[in-house]
C-alpha cells in the first residue's frame, strides 16, 4: 500500500470538503437542530441511559447523511479518471480513514451540544471518548462500503435500509459500553466489551477492504 | 453438482416421509411432563427446525455469493438469491411459531429481554434490505455483484448478533442462555428425539426443495431470454 497516495487522497478529500463548506455547515445545523428537538421534547431533563440512546441515534442518522454522499463525486463525475490513477486499496483506505475522522468530529460536536443542553456528567470520560472512537471507526467501515453500493442507485433511503439492521450488533455493544462510562464498575465486563467492539471493528475493516475491489472495478 | 442434486428424487421422497411423520407422530408422541411448557413442547418439532432451515439457507446463500464473487458466473447469483428467499420464508415462519410459543411460555407475543427474538427480526430486516437492494439495480451484473457483497456482510454481522451478543449481555430466555437449562435436558427424552431429528431433516429438505424449484424457474427464464 502506498501511504503517500493515501495521505494525498485524504488531503484532497478534506480540501474539497473545506472549499465547499455547504455539507459541513448543513450537517452542523442538522445536529444542532436534532439535539435541540430532543432537548425540547424531554423538557431539558433526561436520564443517562436515555441520553446515551438518543445520542447514538443522532450519531447514526448524521452518519448516514454524511457518508451517503461519500462516493458521489467519484462515481458521478470522475469515475474513470479516479479509477485509472488510484488503486482500489488506497482508495478505500483513504475513504475509511477520512470518514472515520469526520464521524469522530461530528460525534464530538454532538457530544458537546448534548452536554451543554443536558449537563451530563460522566465518571469516565476517557472511556467515553474511546467508545466514540471505536464507534466512529465501526460506522465508517460499514457505511463507507455501503455508500459505494448506494451511490450507483438513485435511491437515497437505501443506505439507511441497508445499514440500520447490519449496524445493530455494533450499536448494541457501543450502547452497552457507553453505559460503563457513567457507572465505572465491573472492569472485567467492560474490558471484554471493549475487546469485542474492537474485534468487530477489525472484522468490518477487513471485510470492507477485501470486498471493495469487487465493487470498484466494475 | 447442485443441478444434479436438485434433479434427484430420493431426497424429496425422504422429505415428504419425514414431514408426514413429523406432522402426525409429532402430535401423538408421548411428551415429558414439564410445568409451563406442557403440550407446547411439541413446537420443538416446528419452531427449532425452521430456524435451523433458515440458517442453512442463509449459509448456502453466502456460499453461492462467495462463489459468484470468485467466478463471476451469474448462475451462482441466481442460486444465492433464491436460497435467500426461502431463508426469509423459513425465518418468517420461525418467528411466527416462536411468537406462539412465547405467548404460551413467557406470557407475551414479543419479549424485549429476548435477544434471539430481536436478532431474528433484525435478520429478517437485513434480508428484506437485500431484496430491496437487488430490486434497485437494472443491470444484472452490478445487481449480482453488489448484492453478493451485501450478503457477505449480512451473514457475518448476523452471526455476531445471534452468537456473541447473547453471551455478553446474558439476557436471553432461550434454553442454554442466561442461566436457562440447555436443550440437552429436553433432548434426553428419547421420545422427543425420535421426532426432533427427523423434523430437522424434513424441514431442511423442504426448504432445499422449494429453493431448487425457484432456481429451476429462474434458469428456464434465463434460457428463454437467451442468457445461457
Amino acid at each position: 500500500m502506498n501511504l503517500n497516495q493515501v495521505y494525498h487522497l485524504i488531503r484532497k478529500e478534506a480540501y474539497l470538503e473545506w472549499r465547499n463548506k455547504s455539507l459541513l455547515a448543513s450537517m452542523l445545523i442538522y445536529v444542532i437542530g436534532a439535539s435541540f428537538i430532543v432537548y425540547y421534547a424531554f423538557h431539558g431533563e433526561i436520564e443517562f441511559n436515555v441520553w446515551s440512546a438518543i445520542y447514538w441515534i443522532i450519531v447514526l442518522f448524521s452518519a448516514t447523511n454524511i457518508l451517503g454522499k461519500s462516493f458521489e463525486k467519484e462515481v458521478k463525475f470522475q469515475y474513470y479518471y479516479i479509477r485509472s490513477v488510484v488503486p482500489p486499496l488506497e482508495m478505500i483506505v483513504s475513504k475509511l480513514i477520512y470518514n472515520a475522522l469526520l464521524i469522530f468530529l461530528f460525534e464530538v460536536v454532538i457530544f458537546l451540544e448534548m452536554t451543554l443542553f443536558f449537563g451530563i456528567e460522566m465518571e469516565n470520560l476517557w472511556l467515553f471518548f474511546l467508545t466514540l472512537f471505536l464507534g466512529g471507526v465501526g460506522f465508517s467501515n460499514l457505511f463507507t462500503l455501503f455508500s459505494t453500493i448506494t451511490s450507483r442507485t438513485g435511491n437515497v433511503v437505501l443506505l439507511s435500509v441497508l445499514g440500520f439492521p447490519i449496524i445493530l450488533p455494533l450499536l448494541l455493544l457501543i450502547l452497552r459500553l457507553t453505559g460503563f462510562s457513567d457507572v465505572d464498575m465491573m472492569a472485567d465486563d467492560r474490558n471484554l466489551n471493549i475487546g469485542v467492539v474492537a474485534i468487530l471493528d477489525l472484522i468490518t475493516l477487513v471485510l470492507s477492504v477485501v470486498l471493495f475491489p469487487y465493487l470498484w472495478n466494475e | 453438482m447442485f443441478e444434479k442434486f436438485s434433479k434427484q428424487i430420493w431426497w424429496k421422497i425422504a422429505t415428504v416421509i419425514l414431514l408426514v411423520y413429523t406432522c402426525t407422530y409429532g402430535f401423538w408422541v408421548k411428551i415429558p411432563d414439564l410445568p409451563i411448557l406442557e403440550e407446547s413442547i411439541r413446537n420443538l418439532f416446528f419452531h427449532v427446525p425452521m430456524w435451523f432451515s433458515m440458517m442453512l439457507m442463509m449459509f448456502l446463500s453466502l456460499v453461492y455469493s462467495l462463489r459468484y464473487l470468485a467466478s463471476g458466473n451469474s448462475r451462482f447469483d441466481v442460486i444465492a438469491a433464491n436460497m435467500a428467499i426461502i431463508g426469509l420464508l423459513m425465518g418468517g415462519l420461525g418467528i411466527v411459531t416462536g411468537m406462539v410459543w412465547a405467548k404460551v411460555t413467557w406470557g407475551a407475543w414479543w419479549v424485549f429481554a429476548e435477544v434471539k427474538l430481536n436478532a431474528a427480526a433484525a435478520a429478517l430486516l437485513v434480508y428484506m434490505a437485500y431484496f430491496i437492494l437487488r430490486s434497485s439495480f437494472e443491470d444484472p451484473e452490478s445487481k449480482a455483484k453488489f448484492s453478493a457483497v451485501y450478503s457477505i456482510f449480512a451473514f457475518v454481522m448476523f452471526m455476531v448478533l445471534i452468537n456473541v451478543i447473547p453471551r455478553i449481555t446474558s439476557s436471553s430466555l432461550h434454553p442454554g442462555n442466561g442461566g436457562n437449562p440447555g436443550f440437552n435436558s429436553y433432548d434426553l427424552d428419547a421420545n422427543l428425539r425420535t421426532v426432533f431429528y427427523p423434523a430437522v431433516f424434513g424441514w431442511m429438505g423442504i426448504s432445499l426443495w422449494m429453493s431448487t424449484q425457484l432456481i429451476r424457474i429462474d434458469m428456464i427464464k434465463r434460457r428463454l431470454n437467451d442468457i445461457d
